[in-house]
């Protein structure tokens, strides 16, 4: 009986081994949260066994993880998923009225925002985010305080550069999981979560099995991502030769309607996403999530103008959070001068959410197609 | 004999029908013995430890060579009459060997799940494999199937992996078993009502606003604060509390009948959190201080000059927040014109007593009568005998009754039981 349960070999085989794992942690944070310790993550940031005679076989790394689809029916029948976006219940264009919020945001300030809410009314003990340790660091951290939150702020989801060093390599992405697993320690009892799609997708499966230390997540505010971004030698030579952007020059990165890359002389340069996909983890390619599906709220810069963040308003909880942020005066959405108006923009920002998905899910598809071939194969000789 | 309910009542009564030389069979719907009381942090008058006075009764109980105990069970069909009633009971499945498990812990220390605590009222989190609490008898393991994933999902196993006594047992079945008794005493106890409707208190709103039983999880030494006074929101010491009566009691659009025990219990709670803080300072808000009980008048006397408790005679109008979390209570002075605000570090609620759920459904199955607020119908001069002869009634499942009313109400049905099964085989 127990032969038939996956491990984690088996998520090495199908996940890790073919490029798919978006080193968002989770198995890793549940297997050192449980105290089973079988697991670590690598120089690379990606899990591998630390003691596999410590592996107890339970098979829920396997279950949890954001590539495996065993638990996906659960998670849309819980979380009530509807294509093609995922459920919500409104979309609006918002922004933080918070001054200080609005100097550090490069976009509307709105996961910020809805953070500071959040801790203000004890409704949290902490958040977790990515916070900025230098130009091109970042790092997951716990924030207790409104300046720890605000000091995370600025790039959280308008520049999706998450840079972080790792080894030789640059990444836009922070994994924050793994600081997950000290929250078990801490007598902490709610705590908001900022992440990217495939975070919150490991989350949302914890929770569905009830495991910890999901249990103490007691908001998700989902980022919309297309791709996160790992500049290896490779695709510094390509930025450079291609395009001649030195890498060093690089202030920030965005994604809008396109590829933006902000230079420390002041020049934006658009890149066609096409472009780009190359420079993106490829465990994102084949990632079907942009605007963060299962998140309670989901924001982006994407289908709103300058300084404000679009708003993809998701569960009961999500609404209520909005409507108190609100009503307390945290936030405030885009004045439009008229219905019509209102709902062109609202139209507007829908489709260009519902295309990004699109395209971001048949990239994926094509992807998984390619791979999966081989691996079929694989699994038979097994 | 058949008593169902192992709380305070339930037990009582099952060692006073053991002590006769009663063959007395005791089922308990939780995984232990024990009930409300075993809930509380102490007592009133007296100021005693609940579970230190309780355990050795608890233990009697389980030991006890005429009584034999049912846990996890539920009593699921009746027939015959007084004298020979028949009775289904179901035994679920602990999915633990109850001979083999030893109580170490290390199964729920390493099982993956977690969910909120019912004993602890969901202030802390347990693993599906969990102790009902410390003190729990029988003292074993249960796995909750609702929640286990090798029970729901076909993973996992992690507690059987770790026992070293080989206690896991995850063939086990639910068993029913058929008892032939002369007589049933039921003792089902109470719910706590649930505030959330009385959107005015903010329970649920307000981190800081809590029930009279979660404030005794909270200042129990075994609790989920380890017996700390420390309010939800922050786990900052709670220095000035408001404790606020009748929550549900006394409310035409609630429960129009007087719970009989907050007054006391909120007392004591004022007390407590004096010993536990010198710097504390305790306000209680009463419509009507009911104290009358033995001893119970001297009890608020030496709340009040001894552990400086306010009383304020005056119904809060409602709760709100402010910014630091600190509940704000609005009320209005008994002689003044003005309304009052008082910014208090955590609120309490005397919440009314309420018929345990399933209190109906068990009614039916034994074919007995409740009252239109769903407790067991008694009559002034036959008070433990319910509507049907031969089932017999004590404790809060008959009406709201404090620990030593329950006790009294226990042995007397205790005694009445026994009449039946005088001189005869049960």
């Amino acid at each position: 009986m127990e032969e038939d349960v996956k491990t984690f070999k088996d998520l090495q085989r199908e996940v890790i081994d073919r490029g798919l794992c978006g080193k968002c942690g989770g198995c890793y944070s549940f297997c050192s949260a449980g105290a089973l310790h079988a697991l670590e993550l690598g120089d690379t940031g990606l899990p591998r066994y630390r003691d596999e005679e410590k592996c107890l076989k339970c098979g829920i790394c396997y279950l949890i993880c954001p590539q495996i689809n065993v638990l996906n029916d659960d998670l849309k029948a819980r979380f009530q998923w509807k294509p093609p976006i995922g459920r919500y219940q409104r979309i609006t264009s918002s922004r933080s009225r918070d001054p200080t919020v609005m100097t550090v945001c490069t976009d509307g300030g709105v996961v910020t925002a809805l953070l500071l809410y959040l801790l203000d009314h004890n409704l949290i003990d902490g958040a977790l985010v990515s916070a900025k340790k230098g130009p091109f660091a970042r790092e997951a951290t716990l924030a207790f305080t409104r300046d720890e939150i605000i000091s995370a702020a600025g790039s959280q989801y308008s520049e999706s550069a998450h840079l972080e060093e790792l080894g030789g390599r640059y990444s836009t992405y922070a994994p924050i999981l793994p600081e997950v697993k000290s929250l078990e320690k801490q007598y902490l009892r709610h705590i908001a979560v900022v992440g990217t799609p495939c975070q919150i997708n490991t989350i949302k499966k914890m929770q569905c099995l009830g495991i910890l230390p999901a249990h103490l997540i007691e908001y998700t505010i989902g980022l919309f991502c297309i791709e996160s971004f790992s500049f290896d030698d490779l695709a510094r030579a390509w930025l450079e030769e291609r395009h001649g952007i030195d890498f060093h020059e690089i202030r920030k990165l965005n994604i809008k309607d396109d590829f933006l890359v902000t230079l420390t002389n002041g020049t934006t340069i658009h890149l066609p996403l096409e472009e780009v996909d190359k420079l993106a983890r490829p465990a994102c390619l084949s990632c079907t999530d942009f605007s963060n599906e299962y998140a309670d709220i989901s924001a982006g810069g994407l289908g709103s103008i300058d300084g404000y963040t679009t708003t993809v308003i998701r569960t009961d909880k999500g609404a209520t959070l909005f409507r108190n942020a609100l009503r307390h005066g945290y936030l405030e959405e885009v004045a439009y001068t008229n219905a019509d108006e209102r709902t062109i923009e609202k139209t507007k920002m829908l489709a260009k959410i519902v295309s990004f998905s699109t395209r971001k899910r048949l990239r994926a598809e094509k992807r998984l197609r390619e791979l999966s071939g081989a691996t079929e194969v694989e699994c038979e000789e097994e | 004999m058949l008593v169902i309910g192992g709380g305070i009542a339930g037990i009582q009564a099952a060692l006073d029908l053991g002590d006769m030389g009663v063959q007395v069979h005791l089922v308990e719907q939780e995984p232990s013995i024990g009930g409300r009381m075993a809930q509380l942090d102490k007592t009133f008058p007296t100021n005693d430890c609940s579970i230190c006075i309780l355990a050795p009764k608890m233990a009697e109980c389980f030991r006890h060579p005429h009584i034999t105990l049912h846990t996890y069970s539920e009593v699921t069909a009746v027939s015959g009459n007084m004298g020979d009633f028949s009775v289904k009971v179901l035994k679920k499945a602990r999915f633990v060997k109850e001979e083999a498990c030893v109580a170490c812990g290390d199964c729920s220390a390493k099982c993956p799940v977690r969910v909120p605590d019912k004993f602890d009222l969901g202030m802390r989190q347990r693993g599906a494999i969990y102790m009902y609490f410390l003190q729990a008898l029988p003292m074993v393991m249960t796995i909750d199937r609702e929640n286990c994933l090798y029970l729901t999902r076909d993973v996992c196993r992690i507690c059987e992996k770790v026992c070293t006594r080989d206690a896991i047992d995850f063939e086990q079945k639910d068993t029913e078993i058929d008892l032939r008794v002369g007589a049933i005493i039921v003792a089902t106890g109470f719910d706590p009502f649930d505030p959330v409707g009385l959107s005015e208190y903010g329970y649920r709103r307000y981190r800081n606003v809590v029930t009279a039983l979660e404030y005794e999880r909270l200042i129990c030494a075994s609790g989920p604060s380890g017996g700390h006074l420390l309010r939800p929101s922050d786990r900052k010491p709670a220095q000035t509390l408001a404790f606020i009566q009748c929550v549900g009691s006394r409310d035409v659009r609630h429960n129009p009948y007087c719970s009989t025990v907050c007054c006391m219990h909120a007392t004591k709670e004022a007390m407590l959190a004096r010993e536990h803080d010198s710097a504390a300072h305790s306000y209680v808000f009463y419509m009507d201080l009911r104290a009358s009980g033995k001893g119970f008048q001297r009890y608020v006397t030496r709340s009040q000059e001894e552990y400086g408790t306010t009383y304020i005679n005056g119904r809060v109008a409602k709760i709100t927040e402010d910014l630091e979390g600190n509940p704000v209570v609005w009320y209005e002075e008994p002689l003044g014109p003005a309304t009052v605000k008082m910014k208090v570090d955590l609120a309490v609620l005397a919440t009314s007593l309420v018929p345990r759920r399933g209190t109906e459904a068990l009614a039916k199955i034994l074919s007995v009568e409740v009252d239109k607020y769903g407790f067991f119908k008694s009559d002034p001069l036959t008070p433990y005998e319910s509507s049907r002869a031969g089932i017999f009634v004590c404790g809060c499942c008959r009406e709201p009754t404090d620990i030593p009313e329950s006790i009294i109400q226990a042995s007397g049905a205790a005694a009445k039981a026994a009449e039946i099964v005088a001189g005869g085989s049960c």
